[in-house]
């Protein structure tokens, strides 16, 4: 019960500090967001379902852009609690930079909801999608349509720790094959800055090197798969299993084609209603660890135990391409643009 | 023995007929002195690219010097894969910037990441400290512009490590400077790049001249700059480096001891010393709060940190006011600014003369890392007289599209304004004549000094100048190191506002303060040290 106590105290303070945020502070329930870098596309769709999540629980929103500054999110954070915030969701610039600002919201008993980005200390609750899982549904969905032969794994770029994660989760799932020689590794290679044209030029090298014996690729994300199905498409060789990732307009019109085996998808607007109702859960009393669906997490670099969630990606196939679409995050007409009828997945019948 | 020469009819002309753009001019509510730059890249001679394959991504620096005693800067440019080229200044004093490649076949070596100019031997002739991806080469000067290899001749190890940072200091009664090498990724070795640093190198005097074998200043991190600075004002310097958390596993920014006579040694927690992590490009070091100690701007990706040191400190504790200051520069300020910035060479000038330092920031994306802006124009920022700063970078016309890297701000063409030059990844390197500033009536006076005493440490590198006027103070240190990959050994440059005379002090390396020494505005004045007679001054042409 402690973090409860705390977190009650801590709004009447506030609320006896701040006149002009003091009645909505103590009526209702005020989640600050600290956004990194809301310029960026993306976010605009996890903001409007953290809003809507928000109206429905009878919270009020308010948030702050940190323009990719961790100085300014640190401002930013006690800005937000000086408005009122009786907690916090933090996508974190640069997560150990603003560990002040997040120590001064605990130390007032705010709750604080790192936002799909960790920030290792212990009073902070972890949401994120499961990552390690991008690389796992990568290689099992190209596994299980080629479970033999020779692989390729255009990973991404070297110069982010991401790309090596994506990569061990990948090989997880193929280890096995691997060492029971059903699969051969017949090219790795890094993708300079993520670059299509730079996986593509990879992924042509490759097929050179390889006299075109290649049977599967293992592409890290959609951009990466884009370059290696132009590679594979230029020798005539468009359908082998390719994995991708991100739910990108064009993979998924790949998918739609057959010329893409997977695109693994991470719902942005599941991740902003979850933050919503964690935050106002938090907020109003609930323990961090008996939040509904909260698991006992140490597995960051620090070792530090968090309360967190980790949302499954879904991987996007030519079997349900529907669920993309009725979930409004792209229309038919774009997925299932210049798809031959007779070939054509149901999503797009 | 003072010989304080009060007027100098070329200076002061220079000073006051700087070139007004006609043009209009939108300040955007600018408050002070907006210079003008012109991009001359094209008419100045200057042709050189910084470029080759991944081990060129970063480095791209710059030595500046004057190496044939005509008053003129010249230019030691890197070329990474290409080879590296000397440019001899042929300009002529408050006239357009030129300069022709001297065919030296000795200079021209490839691999070169960056450059540094000092007197290493103390024989009144700038040295070259050459860094290369390989073997680093040091050059002994040898007058009009001509250098030959020096490793053997002063028993320097160049190694064979990715160096991409260097630093120098006298140590206390030494004729022979003491070098720290900074190296980067070690490509060898298992795991690379991940974690695998080089150890730095510190080069100390051997008896009777030249150079001893190597201390390692262990563990590396990854520097890409590192400084020499008497961070707490006791006299002596400590070495600063900045590391690129990129690459580095459990690395931080790093403060070595450097006590003479002993092997450095690093500060630790309990000293004050606490862990920052950021991308570690360059140094920059300058006096900005005006407690009499320096403060350091390192450059990194997104935000740049200011860092000064507490108040009440016992031990090297520092804190950050870039975001209170406005120099986090962490992302463009004009064009695309949904990504943010990458920042590399930067350097405290005055580049408006008008009392107050001004901070130029080298920016440009690493290469394609599509998190970071791809357009990344260079920065600015002015400073203001309540110590904090604006961004002029687009105003005064120095942003560019080029992916920067090393830079200096260097008077190219001795008219008592400061003009920039960067070397850019994969594309020409750049080079912009000040102009002055746009409202002549904000157009500030300045003047220009070397310190110079007897001994090895002829440029006195580890003093402290400090310049008075009725308008402030401000003080520099005299350092070799820092920045990105670039340093030189040139004029210390002082804007002087409103004011047409000035004071000036200098405390010697391993001495005190000297007395103030009467200067007159628009003059290039070397000071001697003389701790008996009184230190002299003299007006150079």
């Amino acid at each position: 019960m402690k973090r409860v106590v705390r977190g009650l105290a801590a709004g009447i303070l506030t609320a006896g500090l701040v006149a002009s945020a003091a009645t909505a502070a103590m009526a209702q329930t005020v989640v600050g967001v600290s956004w990194s870098n809301f310029q960026e596309e993306r976010w605009k769709t996890d903001e409007a379902a953290m809003k809507a999540e928000l109206e429905r629980l009878g919270a009020t929103y308010i948030s702050a852009d940190a323009q990719s500054s961790n100085e300014k999110q640190i401002a930013d954070i006690e800005g937000l609690i000086a408005r009122g915030a009786t907690a916090l969701i933090v996508l974190a610039q640069d997560a150990s930079a603003i560990v002040p600002g997040i120590a001064k919201a605990t130390a007032e008993g705010i709750p604080v909801v790192g936002y799909d980005r960790l920030i290792e200390v212990p009073d902070v609750f972890y949401l994120t999608f499961d990552n390690k899982e991008v690389g796992r549904i990568q290689a099992r969905e190209v596994f299980k349509a080629q479970p033999k032969g020779n692989y390729v794994f255009i990973k991404g770029s070297s110069a982010d720790p991401n790309a090596d994660f994506l990569h061990s989760g990948q090989l997880e799932v193929l280890d096995a094959a691997i060492k029971a020689g059903d699969i051969k590794v017949v090219g790795e290679q890094y993708t300079d800055g993520w670059l299509p044209e730079n996986a593509q030029k990879n992924m042509e090298q490759i097929l050179t090197a390889n006299d075109n014996k290649v049977d599967a690729v293992v592409a890290s994300n959609d951009g990466t798969a884009g370059g290696v199905v132009a590679a594979l498409t230029a020798q005539g060789m468009e359908g082998l299993p390719v994995s991708g990732q991100d739910g990108d307009h064009a993979a998924l019109n790949r998918v739609a084609k057959g010329l893409q085996t997977v695109s693994v998808w991470k719902d942005a607007r599941e991740l902003g209603k979850a933050a919503a109702a964690i935050a106002v859960q938090l907020s109003t009393g609930t323990m961090a660890d008996k939040v509904e669906g909260a698991t006992k997490w140490s597995g960051g670099p620090k070792g530090v135990t968090m309360d967190a969630i980790f949302l499954n990606p879904i991987p996007i196939t030519s079997g349900n391409l529907n669920l993309v679409i009725d979930a409004g995050w792209v229309g038919k007409d774009v997925v299932c643009q210049g798809v031959d009828a007779a070939k054509a997945p149901a999503a797009c019948k | 023995m003072r010989k304080a020469i009060a007027f100098l009819g070329l200076g002061l002309m220079l000073g006051s007929c700087a070139a007004v753009p006609s043009e209009p001019f939108d300040r955007q509510g600018l408050s002070v002195p907006l210079p003008k730059f012109a991009d001359e890249t094209a008419g100045s001679g200057l042709i050189q690219t910084y470029s080759g394959e991944r081990r060129y991504v970063v480095g791209g620096g710059l030595a500046h010097l004057d190496c044939n005693a005509d008053g003129m800067t010249d230019l030691y440019l890197a070329g990474g894969a290409a080879p590296a080229k000397l440019y001899r200044n042929t300009g002529t004093a408050g006239g357009p910037l030129a300069f022709v490649a001297q065919d030296d076949a000795a200079l021209a070596l490839d691999a070169v990441t960056g450059a540094y100019a000092l007197d290493i031997d103390g024989d009144g002739l700038q040295d070259l400290a050459v860094l290369r991806f390989g073997e680093n080469v040091l050059f002994r000067g040898l007058g009009d512009c001509r250098f030959e290899r020096a490793n053997e001749a002063w028993g320097f190890d160049g190694g064979a490590a990715w160096t991409t940072a260097f630093a120098a200091i006298w140590e206390e009664g030494a004729d022979w400077p003491t070098l720290a090498i900074g190296n980067y990724i070690d490509l060898d070795q298992p795991g690379a790049p991940w974690g695998t640093c080089f150890d730095n190198q510190l080069h100390r005097p051997a008896t009777g001249g030249g150079f001893a074998a190597p201390l390692a200043l262990a563990p590396g991190h990854c520097a890409l700059s590192i400084l020499f600075t008497d961070w707490n004002g006791d006299g002596r310097a400590d070495l600063r480096v900045s590391n690129d958390r990129q690459y580095y596993r459990g690395g931080e920014e790093q403060l070595w001891h450097v006590p003479p006579g002993a092997p450095p040694r690093a500060y630790t927690r309990e000293e004050g010393w606490a862990q920052l992590q950021v991308w570690g490009m360059g140094i920059a070091s300058h006096d900005v709060t005006g407690d009499g100690l320096p403060d350091y701007f390192l450059t990194s990706m997104a935000d740049n940190k200011l860092r000064t040191l507490d108040p009440d400190a016992a031990g090297p504790a520092y804190s950050d006011i870039a975001f209170g200051r406005g120099v986090t520069a962490h992302r463009p300020y004009q064009g695309d600014q949904s990504k943010p910035s990458t920042a590399w060479h930067a350097e405290f000038q005055d580049v408006n003369n008008d009392g107050l330092a001004d901070l130029f920031v080298a920016k440009g994306n690493v290469d394609a890392m599509a998190d970071f802006a791809m357009e990344d124009p260079n920065n600015l920022l002015l400073g203001l007289p309540d110590g904090s700063f604006v961004e002029a970078g687009g105003l005064s016309g120095l942003d560019s599209g080029a992916r920067g890297r090393g830079a200096a701000v260097a008077d190219l063409n001795a008219d008592g304004l400061l003009d920039v030059v960067v070397v850019n990844r994969n594309q020409p390197v750049q080079v912009w004549r000040n102009l002055g500033i746009d409202r002549s009536g904000d157009s500030g006076s300045w003047l220009r000094v070397k310190p110079r005493q007897p001994g090895g440490n002829r440029d006195a590198v580890g003093a402290w100048i400090e310049l008075r006027t009725p308008e402030g103070l401000q003080r520099r240190e005299v350092f070799v190191g820092g920045g990105h990959a670039s340093g030189g050994m040139d004029w210390q440059h002082f804007g002087l506002g409103g004011a047409q005379e000035a004071e000036l002090r200098v405390r010697w390396p391993g001495g005190t303060w000297g007395p103030w020494l009467a200067m007159s505005a628009g003059t290039s004045v070397e000071v001697s040290r003389d701790d008996s007679g009184g230190d002299r001054v003299a007006v150079s042409e």
